[in-house]
């Protein structure tokens, strides 16, 4: 071929605007970014800077399915997707949300009829529907699938296939919205790896993400900041810049990077990173290029909680919080004893747990997908029943009380928000859960303004909650769950879908219950969060508790393959150290340069 | 049961092994049946079907399925046979209420009628895969809309079912009481429905993002991977149904049968 220059990009985004119908402000103005063969573009930013619409514009569902005003052009390979005769853009382009169970067909009952799908609305001919499902299936390794139910399938195998099923239809662009968003960590490895796969045989990938690991995997990335492009670049320079400008804290791996004055190219590159650090600490210079200050806690001896401390709390609009404990109530003891509970249909989820959770104790439950974590936390507040063993609050077994009643002691947040709101007003959604408790509407009043404080939503009491966005949604549910004032509080995935502002105020949130000598126990994916805001870690694995201890404990190098056989790794700080051969175990980037120091 | 399936009980009996489009003609005849034929045939229906399940080793899930139908369809009984208006024979003084004949036989008419079609739903439920009947009718040029609409009303209740399940669960933890007085039980409710219905929505509109963007409906030509048997004897089945339909509606109309 004598064609000049290089070919033109599969995936071209030129000057893009967008702005939806009834809207006054657009959600998109002047993007432009072009993803070349092969090439990943990792898509950053905070809640509302226009991600998802960048994403479904990309994917030509703008204005063709969703209804918006354009400006500008996306053309996939050569086709321009505003004037695309319908079906044009088939098996050119594909998109994957963040709902495991929401990109498949829901009709078909294995694997391999979920691929067949998109060859059959192709108008692909039957004889060569095989070919070509097993040929994606052998590419993208998930051979081993092929004849399994969709539905049966984790979040991780889901995603999986859910893509196969787009790049089976030949598809060279694939777009995709928070594709990790809702994964454990083993689910979000192989969804990495597997991007990393298709773009080795040349697909062209735009990715939405929150998470800095998946993003640092990226060949580029484009931040956004209200609906407009703030940088384009290697996704360590990208990200670095991105939160200078946001005003947030730089992730980890970045911030350590900046302290070994290595490339921001290289901001992922672990052993790069350790190898910097190492050079640094043996000229004796740490201190004085490090640009956070100084006064990081001990990282090891220290067995409190960071949160107070790390970073993410200290610089956002949450360490303005302002909730305490409006009533005085005790202090309340969780006790689990000989705990196995098995479902109707066999399924034994928890083979006897055995702990017990001391008032003011903040505890991360930690695990894979089906490790028996959500399963053993909705037996503290009646959701479950024990099938043999008991739990206890304060000494009192839970049986033959109700869930009801069981809420005045245990508050129970819910990973997705949507299944608990439905007032009319976010105020009156605070206070449902309080008013369900009988408690006297004046003490109300205060419950729900330190709650809605406390998430920072206090200036949104009158919004519908559905007028917010996911995160804020998340938040308000967060509150409803504080204004009842909860002895314990158990929170289920409380990150996912929150960008770093979200996450420090649930930070904070933790940090003020244990202040006021109340539990908490959050099940969560996000080792760093899990470091930084918890006291104690349990690791769970096929229903059985596999590992219990402060974090610098359970986190620490020895505990390397007993984690990695469940799918978790240590936070990236912990990583470094351990790459770096150092004896003590760091959950943040302060708390390793800290320790650099000394 | 999970949304894909719907309540499709796994098996291979002569009812599994009909043509979906076959099972459906079947089901609208004797809907038909049941609403415009007089009632004397209601026991007739109810009985075949009943056989038909027990034939195809469905009774017990039958049973099982007709436990929230059998309370709808005792309280439209009660209902009429004490408040049917313009009643006027009494059987059964209750209280300051009456039982009246023309109550009790229009209530028992009208929940057999329920009942029949409640049965032969289920059956054709219990035996028919959701996307065996898309492709039937997809096959037959049904549009992919029409398809589509099929399809989601399979796995509607199912899903909702899930979904109602998990919402009542968070409420719960929330110090929402599902005990004491009917009124109190039944204003405990309200939390649940917009929960329920708002989420669905989100899900539907996800759920078409995800056929949209595997181009469903997309494209003419559309082929078909899974063959969805068709046996000679369907299409004599069909024949026959459309035949006793039409024989149905005429009756029903007094063109025949005087």
């Amino acid at each position: 071929m004598t064609t000049e220059g290089p070919a033109e990009a599969p995936l071209r985004i030129l000057a893009l605007g967008a702005r939806y119908p009834g809207r006054r402000e657009s959600s998109l103005h002047d993007i432009s970014v072009e993803v070349g063969a092969g090439e990943r573009v990792g898509v950053a930013g905070r809640t509302g800077a226009g991600k998802s619409t960048l994403a479904l514009a990309a994917a030509g569902f703008i204005p063709r399915v969703v209804r918006a005003k354009l400006d500008g052009r996306v053309v996939i390979e050569g086709i321009d997707a505003a004037t695309a005769a319908p079906g044009a853009l088939l098996g050119r382009v594909g998109i994957v949300f963040a709902t495991p169970a929401n990109q498949l067909s829901a009709s078909k009952l294995t694997v391999r009829e979920e691929l067949a799908f998109g060859l059959e609305n192709l108008g692909v001919p039957r004889a060569e529907m095989d070919a070509r499902i097993d040929t994606t299936l052998a590419r993208l390794a998930i051979g081993h699938l092929a004849d399994r139910e969709p539905f049966a399938l984790s979040g991780g195998e889901q995603q999986r296939v859910a893509i196969a099923s787009i790049v089976a239809m030949g598809t060279n662009v694939l777009v995709l919205d928070e594709p990790t968003a809702q994964l454990d960590p083993a689910g979000t490895a192989s969804v990495v790896a597997l991007l990393r796969e298709l773009a080795g045989g040349g697909t062209s990938i735009l990715c939405v993400e929150h998470d800095p690991d998946v993003l640092g995997q990226m060949d580029r990335c484009l931040i956004l900041d209200g609906g407009g492009a703030i940088s384009l670049d290697v996704p360590g320079a990208a990200l670095a810049g991105a939160e200078e400008l946001a005003g947030t804290v730089p992730p980890t791996l970045i911030r350590l990077a900046t302290a070994a004055s290595i490339d921001l190219s290289r901001a992922f590159d672990e052993p790069a990173i350790a190898a910097g650090l190492l050079g640094r600490a043996a000229s004796r210079e740490s201190a004085a290029a490090d640009r956070t200050p100084a006064g990081g806690q001990s990282p090891s001896g220290d067995q409190s909680p960071a949160g107070s401390q790390s970073p993410a709390a200290s610089q956002s609009p949450a360490a303005s919080l302002t909730w305490a404990p409006a009533r005085d109530r005790p202090s309340v003891r969780v006790t689990v004893d000989g705990l196995v509970h098995r479902y109707p249909t066999g399924l034994e989820a928890v083979r006897g747990v055995s702990l017990t959770i001391e008032p003011g104790e903040t505890v991360a439950v930690l695990g894979q997908n089906g490790s028996g974590k959500t399963t053993l936390v909705k037996h503290f507040n009646g959701l479950l029943r024990p099938t043999t063993g008991r739990v206890l609050l304060d000494g009192e077994a839970t049986a033959g009380r109700s869930i009801s009643q069981l809420a005045r002691t245990v508050g129970f947040v819910f990973q997705n928000p949507d299944e608990q709101l439905f007032e009319r007003s976010v105020e009156r959604e605070v206070a449902f859960g309080p008013r369900n408790l009988g408690i006297a509407a004046a003490e109300i009043g205060a419950l729900v303004s330190d709650s809605l404080a406390a998430v920072g939503l206090n200036d949104q009491r009158s919004t519908n909650p559905y007028d917010l966005d996911l995160s804020r949604r998340k938040l308000v549910a967060l509150a409803g769950v504080l204004a009842m004032d909860p002895g314990v509080l158990v929170l289920d995935e409380p990150t996912t879908g929150q960008d770093a502002d979200g996450i420090a105020r649930v930070g904070a949130v933790i940090e003020a219950m244990r202040a006021a000598g109340r539990s908490v126990v959050a099940i969560t994916h996000d080792m760093e969060f899990a470091g930084s805001h918890f006291g104690r870690i349990i690791v769970m694995r096929e229903g059985v508790v596999v590992a219990d201890g402060p974090p610098d404990v359970v986190f620490a190098p020895a505990n390397r393959e007993l984690l990695a056989s469940t799918g978790l790794t240590p936070p990236p700080a912990a990583r470094i150290a351990a790459l770096m051969g150092l004896t003590v175990v760091p959950l943040d980037a302060p708390g390793l340069l800290a320790a650099l120091r000394r | 049961m999970t949304a894909t399936s719907g309540y499709f009980v796994a098996g291979s009996s002569w009812l599994h092994r009909r043509n979906p489009l076959t099972k459906l003609l079947a089901l609208g005849l004797i809907l038909l049946s049941a609403f415009l034929l007089p009632p004397v045939v209601l026991p007739v229906l109810a009985a075949v079907i009943v056989a038909a399940a027990w034939s195809a080793g469905l009774l017990r899930p039958m049973v099982r399925a007709m436990r929230i139908p059998a309370l709808l369809l005792l309280s439209i009984v009660v209902v009429n046979a004490l408040f049917f208006p313009g009643a006027k024979e009494a059987l059964v003084n209750v209280g300051p209420l009456s039982i009246t004949r023309e109550g009790l036989t229009f209530g028992f008419i009208s929940a057999g009628r329920l009942l029949v079609a409640f049965l032969a739903s289920v059956v054709f439920l219990f035996t028919t895969l959701a996307d065996d009947m898309l492709e039937a009718l997809i096959a037959r040029g049904a549009s992919h809309r029409i398809a589509f609409v099929v399809l989601s009303a399979v796995q509607l209740v199912p899903r909702m079912r899930s979904r109602a399940d998990a919402i009542l669960a968070a409420q719960q933890a929330r110090g929402l009481s599902l005990e004491g007085s009917f009124v109190r039980r039944i204003r405990a409710l309200v939390p649940l429905i917009a929960p329920v219905l708002l989420g669905s929505l989100v899900d539907a509109r996800e759920r078409t993002f995800a056929l949209e963007a595997r181009g469903f409906g997309a494209r003419p030509g559309r082929t078909a991977y899974r063959i969805v048997a068709d046996p000679p004897i369907d299409r004599w089945l069909r024949i026959l149904i459309v035949v006793a339909a039409v024989a149905v509606v005429l009756a029903a109309l007094g063109v025949i049968g005087r």
